[in-house]
């Protein structure tokens, strides 16, 4: 099996577990039973129970949720946004792309968790702002590929040849270009996604993502965290490997497509 | 070499004007910010004035300038100091972290990535691809996890978090070098694998080039081609690397320091971003800002001195 391959089986089964889970495994995630407060995987809870007797699979599935549906999203404007850019800067005149160079590169000397946690403290945090806080903050690496990947063809003939047969940017943009950078597109959105996942996830493991009662997985192994000295490893290896399926997935899949 | 720190310069104004813009979004203005939730209408005028606030931004801008020029970052009303003596006792910490994380990581890097590339192909590189995959993809907050619940929880061999005793008033190197382990051990989890593969790479390229070929119809020893003519080359890209990464290593910091409590910048960062405190947040993004934009010049003054070449382009 090809590495692209087992990404995207891999990722189909968290995106699936994570969005459809909550169907099938029926149990209350916000359901507190103190009587059954921290037990170890047993029959009736399959991945025990935290500090306030919730549900830990029931949990996981709700986290998973809620780690999607804000990331996934996210991904998305961010790859608009940056596509946006860096066409802008490959298409236009030469000194809107020098413009847009020196700025890009100031804003990539800001670590972007930084940034998000700038940001974070200054909004009210809930599903929309932070979508649009990841989407608008992981798109400068995408926007640079784009522009270098323009430029790049600016000067090939057939290129010349549109221009010449008078085709305007956004015919050239279309045609030209995004057939071309195309494969380089796919790969990088892969990567994307796994950016936005890990960054929603450090934030709300940080405290400064989704806020409770919501969980997600960062969140989860937050709580989990706060209670390490009574050893709950069942509440800290199912949400870690979650975050890290996902991870792997989006780098398995964007390493094989990128080798194509 | 003269454009190069022209390049730099014009990169740092960018950035200062661009955390001046920054600081204007925080809520109510940097007069709330200072006196917090006791701002009343009335105080926040006076102090407005007072602070020059109400001036056109142009001229804010300019006093903002001014300011920086002569360290004046502002106050924290979290901490009750002054921003910057406050950033010099965490910066201090982290430094002292990161150049101990950053040496191992490279040391490791460049152990693992030479060993990738001369056994390019065969089980030993296979192995060590696999360990690249799977630690690239493990999330820092994960790793220091599972190193806690193993090392502090389970085993006791190693204090959880902080940076001493707080029984004690000096805790001593020992104590000290203690809880270093698991937090460097953390980030290096987090950059060898990136690291390593780089190098791993540029290894490999560098094994096929010609010059190798020569030193081995001189007879040059496998060992001698190696350490004297491969890994200086190779090593120009992973300085390179370490230079342009250094964003992606302080983001591990940020998680790392918060989950160990260790009290260096990245934990600051991330009490001020909680507790609302802007202008310690205002300042620690700025000088993130500002060591990266000097880590990247480091790295090309480095390569410039490892390959004399490029000084007369």
């Amino acid at each position: 099996m090809s590495e692209a391959r087992a990404g995207m089986l891999l990722g189909a089964a968290v995106v699936l577990a994570g969005l459809f889970g909550p169907w099938v495994y029926h149990a209350d995630p916000y359901a507190i039973h103190p009587a059954y407060a921290l037990q170890a995987p047993s029959r009736h809870f399959p991945l025990g129970t935290d500090e306030l007797g919730r549900d830990g699979l029931a949990l996981l599935l709700a986290g998973g949720k809620a780690t999607l549906v804000v990331s996934l999203p996210a991904a998305v404007l961010a790859f608009v946004t940056g596509l946006a850019y860096g066409l802008l800067a490959g298409l236009g005149p030469g000194w809107l792309d020098k413009v847009l160079m020196r700025l890009l590169d100031v804003v990539l000397a800001l670590p972007s968790l930084v940034v998000l946690i700038f940001f974070a403290s200054i909004v009210p945090l809930n599903n929309a702002s932070l979508v649009l806080l990841l989407g608008f903050i992981s798109w400068p690496g995408l926007a640079r590929l784009v522009r270098n990947e323009t430029r790049a063809q600016r000067g090939r003939d057939f290129m010349l040849a549109a221009r010449q047969a008078g085709a305007g940017p956004f015919y050239i943009a279309r045609v030209h270009v995004l057939r071309v950078v195309a494969p380089v597109l796919v790969v990088n959105a892969t990567f994307l996604v796994g950016d936005t996942i890990f960054a929603l996830s450090a934030l709300s493991f940080l405290g400064l993502g989704l806020q409770p009662p919501q969980v997600s997985w960062g969140s989860l192994l937050q709580s989990a965290l706060d209670i390490i000295a009574l050893a709950p490893w069942w509440l800290i290896v199912p949400p870690g490997l979650m975050i890290f399926a996902a991870l792997l997935a989006a780098s398995l899949t964007g390493r094989g497509l990128l080798r194509r | 070499m003269l454009r190069r720190l022209l390049s730099s310069a014009v990169s740092i104004f960018l950035l200062v004007t661009l955390v001046f813009f920054m600081a204007h979004l925080t809520p109510g203005g940097p007069a709330f910010s200072i006196l917090g939730q006791k701002a009343t209408p009335e105080s926040v005028a006076a102090l407005n004035a007072r602070l020059g606030l109400g001036a056109p931004l142009l001229k804010q801008y300019g006093i903002w300038w001014w300011h920086l020029l002569h360290g004046q970052l502002g106050y924290s009303y979290l901490l009750n100091r002054p921003v910057g003596a406050l950033l010099w006792d965490y910066e201090v910490n982290t430094l002292v972290f990161y150049a101990i994380a950053i040496c191992l990581s490279t040391m490791l890097a460049v152990l693992l990535g030479a060993a990738q590339g001369v056994w390019h192909g065969r089980w030993p590189a296979g192995v060590i691809g696999v360990f690249q995959l799977v630690f690239y993809a493990t999330p820092p907050f994960f790793t220091a996890a599972i190193l806690v619940l193993c090392f502090a929880v389970g085993l006791h061999w190693l204090p959880a978090s902080g940076i001493g005793n707080p029984r004690l008033a000096h805790p001593g190197i020992g104590t000290f070098a203690a809880h270093l382990v698991l937090p460097v051990i953390t980030v290096m989890l987090l950059t060898v694998p990136m690291l390593s593969r780089y190098f791993g790479e540029a290894v490999h390229e560098e094994l096929g080039k010609d010059y190798v070929r020569t030193a081995q119809a001189k007879g040059v020893g496998f060992a001698g081609i190696l350490f004297r003519h491969v890994m200086r080359n190779a090593l120009r890209p992973l300085v390179t690397m370490l230079g342009l990464s250094f964003p992606y290593i302080f983001t591990g910091g940020v998680i790392v320091e918060s989950v160990f409590n260790y009290p260096g910048l990245g934990w600051l960062l991330w009490r001020s971003a909680l507790g609302r405190d802007y202008p310690v947040l205002i300042a620690i993004v700025l000088l993130i800002g500002l060591l990266t934009v000097l880590g990247n010049l480091l790295a090309d003054l480095v390569n410039g001195w490892l390959d004399p070449r490029g000084q007369y382009e």
